[in-house]
């Protein structure tokens, strides 16, 4: 027993914090390699507003992953979400974006429809939904990008949220995190008396700090940028859905045994079909923010984005079996992804050697997840 | 015209953590007999077969094994094929796409010289002289998965035998059988005889054990208590050498205050999972009072898990019946509605069913109530602690916190976490299935001080048990099934597990 105390703690703290641990090097490593190029506010911004786009998507493909299933059509519903809001530019942009987030829930209500109804595997619907999807894009914009978009509609992903509102925005939400943190751990009622529990808080807390420092010193530069501001907050509220309701409690339940759960009075079905109608919605939200930041709508955007989000998922440490995982965990897998890119970008290495990269990343770091277990 | 011993084993002894399975079992087998097992469940007669088919390896144990005078060590199931082995089990292992020459010569494909290449021609040969040999009525060439259960299990009695096994060990074969194909077996069991096959025949069923054993060896508590001639053994002898055991006064049950009638079953159906048109529940009725233990008993496969779990409206679709509660008709379509009328299942297998084994122990024991802890969808965390806190110490789950997950607690805390589910919904009635199947004796005691205490509070209980001592100890009424039916009420002054046995058996 003695001598398993070191390295469990060692072992606890590589399990938990792993891709944490990950992210720091690969922030640090790429800091060196670019001689601080990659460490600089107008950067840090960009690589923000990168992840943002595929940051969405991971959120709500926790969920579904979380419930055991996939959602392999998020990329081709980002695209025809964008040329859908690109089309209904004339509509004005509010409803242009309430529309445009209907057909996401319509598409996603689908499969979770097909799923939950017929008891077809989720990766079979979804993968024929990818090319429904793609084939709608194609079919709504006749194989053309539709640019001349609104000013107000390109504001969700351009503009900035002035410094003042943001930080206060900001501030509020970290007062939020603590306070529900504090009141949880005090209302779990049993005292953490191991140096180990502690110690991980302390870590805990270190790594958050310092996020939030990056993230003040990066919103002192020009304010936050609305597209970033769209992916915190709905990161916030994945976080929140999955840790602090019924609903979230469910998803969690249902991966981890279907039939216990439903014996256990849980609609299966409705959580089910509730968790890919979210993952609909999230990817038209995903869509409309590309949309805006490329100024059109593009039938041939999102390829591949939804290997992007299932990838930072994995990375972040959710099971793919399901039952298990975390939006925090995602998020800091979609950091990770954005890292690469845009170091690898900055080192004017080969696009043909970042995939190959991009790889050996996510098999490592799921060959890492299985060791732990 | 005593045969000589084919198969025999001495003193073995085989425990697990904190069970010995098996005390110091000495057995035999004779050449070309057909031996009956038979005792209760959790007797050992599975770790047995365990052993014999290398399943343990030898150093798992102590006591040794010996074919035809011969020391043998089994220390995989290949060894004890090798020796001439060969067991049957409940559940076939058959490929059901495949053929049937095909699953019976499984990885020794006759090839075409050393290619690799399957000859056919041969493979289909060797199959339909097999099957000739012992009189198997079936196409070389015909699907598994078009064969009825019957004739699956002959396709894996004849790849036993391809093995030339000497020794064939067929585990509860009949329970998935209809009457006509138990006659099937039982005929082709008699004629392996007289090819000089030596068999054991592993049932709960009397009637077929009189039928086709020339002797029998009875089981308890790990120990052979008893091998004759099952001539020389008549019914009532062979129930109570199976149950005779002594109750210890681990039951603490007290007559509580029936009074009225909560729960009313009229006329229920279950429909059989695989056999279309079949039926695993026929006609049942009963009543549960308030404060009444109703114990429910019957053999492995008598519809008695299916009788519960239909009523909790884990599968509308395939019962009908009429259900009452508090003398009002409802409707349960599904367990949520169950638990609304105040119903509770704490289900047979708690790790496929009753838990969510990768999850806290406090999540585990709020799922089913979380509504009431939640302001709308946010759940009040303080509400649930206090919640899990109260029914952690009233069951004395042990476990480090209730943030530990509960795939890693013990057997008994694990069942205590699926009842500490159920009571958080305030159930009027609770369906235990098996309370405390994989329990150990400490653990037990506590679970029936706890039934003895809702009972004592006006919660009518229905409790599923093979477990007889349990039965009878523990139950105000007992209602025993036989094949899908009821076919016998006991009251408690009346029961005996002798009795229980007889009925349960198909006695009449």
């Amino acid at each position: 027993m003695k001598n398993q105390g070191k390295s469990s703690l060692g072992r606890m703290i590589i399990g938990k914090y792993g891709n944490l641990i990950g992210l720091v090097v690969l922030i640090a490593l790429t800091t060196i390699l670019t001689n601080g190029m990659f460490f600089t506010q107008r950067n840090l911004i960009n690589v923000l507003r990168q992840v943002s786009v595929n940051g969405i998507l991971a959120v709500g493909m926790t969920l579904v992953i979380i419930t055991g299933g996939i959602d392999l059509s998020v990329g081709s519903v980002v695209a025809l979400t964008g040329i859908i809001a690109a089309l209904l530019q004339p509509q004005g942009t509010v409803a242009a974006i309430a529309l445009t987030m209907v057909a996401g829930a319509v598409i996603g209500g689908c499969n979770g429809f097909f799923v939950t109804k017929f008891r077809i595997p989720s990766f079979i619907i979804t993968l024929g939904m990818m090319t429904i999807a793609r084939g709608l894009a194609l079919v709504f914009s006749k194989g053309e990008a539709i640019s001349g978009l609104n000013d107000n509609f390109l504001a969700i992903s351009e503009s900035y949220i002035s410094p003042f509102i943001s930080l206060t925005v900001f501030g509020f939400i970290c007062f939020l995190a603590v306070f529900i943190y504090f009141k949880e751990r005090k209302s779990s009622g049993y005292e953490r008396k191991l140096i180990t529990f502690n110690f991980i808080g302390v870590l805990n807390i270190l790594f958050i700090a310092a996020a939030a420092a990056v993230l003040v010193w990066l919103i002192g530069f020009r304010g936050m940028p609305a597209g970033v501001a769209v992916f915190l907050g709905i990161a916030f509220l994945g976080a929140y859905t999955l840790n602090q309701t019924r609903f979230g409690r469910y998803v969690y339940a249902i991966g981890g045994n279907e039939e216990a759960s439903r014996l256990s009075g849980i609609n299966v079905k409705a959580v089910k079909l509730l968790v890919f109608l979210i993952m609909g919605v999230l990817a038209a939200v995903s869509g409309m923010v590309l949309a805006a930041r490329l100024n059109s709508g593009v039938p041939t955007s999102g390829v591949m984005f939804e290997l992007d989000a299932i990838a930072s998922v994995v990375i972040g440490g959710t099971s793919l079996s399901g039952g298990y995982g975390s939006v925090g965990g995602s998020i800091i897998g979609a950091f990770i992804i954005g890292t690469l890119n845009n170091g690898m970008q900055l080192l004017h290495i080969d696009p043909f050697y970042q995939e190959i990269a991009k790889g050996v990343i996510i098999i490592g770091a799921v060959l890492m997840d299985r060791k732990k277990k | 015209m005593e045969n000589p011993v084919i198969l025999e084993t001495k003193n073995i002894t085989k425990d697990f953590p904190g069970v010995r399975a098996l005390d110091s079992v000495s057995f035999q087998l004779k050449k070309g007999e057909v031996l009956g097992l038979v005792g209760e469940n959790g007797a050992g007669k599975s770790t047995l077969m365990k052993i014999f088919s290398g399943a343990y390896p030898a150093n798992t144990y102590d006591g040794e094994i010996s074919i035809e005078g011969k020391r043998c060590i089994f220390n995989s199931p290949k060894d004890s094929q090798k020796a001439g082995i060969a067991i049957i089990y409940q559940e076939l292992n058959l490929i059901p796409e495949l053929t049937v020459a095909e699953n019976i010569f499984l990885a020794r494909e006759p090839t075409v010289g050393k290619t690799g290449v399957i000859d056919r021609k041969k493979l289909f040969i060797q199959t339909k002289d097999l099957l000739d040999r012992i009189n198997i009525p079936i196409s070389s060439q015909e699907q598994i998965k078009n064969l009825s259960i019957g004739k699956q299990q002959m396709v894996e009695i004849a790849k036993a035998l391809s093995y030339n096994a000497k020794i064939l060990i067929l585990d509860e074969p009949t329970s998935a059988l209809t009457e006509q194909e138990v006659e099937v077996l039982l005929k082709m069991i008699d004629s392996l005889r007289a090819r000089g096959v030596s068999m054991i025949y592993i049932s709960h069923k009397l009637d077929e054990i009189f039928k086709i054993t020339d002797s029998v060896t009875v089981m308890r508590d790990g120990k052979t208590v008893s091998s004759r001639r099952t001539p020389e053994l008549g019914r009532q002898e062979m129930v109570a050498l199976m149950v005779g055991r002594n109750i210890e006064d681990m039951y603490p049950k007290k007559e509580a205050g029936i009074s009225d009638v909560i729960l009313e079953v009229r006329g229920l159906f279950v429909d059989h999972p695989f056999l279309a048109g079949e039926k695993v529940v026929k006609d049942v009725s009963f009543k549960v009072r308030r404060g009444e233990i109703v114990g429910i008993s019957g053999l492995m496969g008598s519809g008695r898990s299916e009788l519960v779990t239909s009523i909790f409206g884990a599968f509308p679709a395939h019962s009908s019946g009429e259900i009452y509660i508090g003398g009002k008709r409802v409707k349960i379509s599904c367990p949520h509605e169950a638990i609304n009328y105040g119903l509770g299942l704490v289900t047979e297998d708690r790790k496929l069913f009753g838990l969510v084994l990768g999850m806290e122990v406090g999540e585990n024991i709020t799922l089913s109530c979380l509504e009431k802890l939640s302001w709308h969808q946010i759940i009040i965390r303080r509400r649930e602690g206090e919640l899990v806190n109260k029914y952690m110490s009233a069951l004395r789950v042990k476990a480090r916190s209730s943030e530990t997950v509960v795939n890693t607690l013990s057997g008994g805390n694990q069942q205590k976490v699926v009842i500490a589910k159920w009571l958080a919904t305030n159930p009027k009635v609770l369906l235990l299935d098996e309370p405390t199947r994989g329990v150990d004796v400490a653990a037990k005691a506590e679970i029936y001080q706890l039934m003895t205490n809702l009972a004592g509070e006006g919660i009518g209980i229905v409790m599923v048990s093979s477990d007889l001592p349990e039965v009878v100890s523990m139950s105000d009424r007992i209602l025993i099934m036989h094949e899908g039916s009821m076919v016998k009420e006991l009251q408690k002054n009346e029961a005996t597990q002798e009795k229980i046995m007889f009925y349960a058996t198909g006695g009449k």
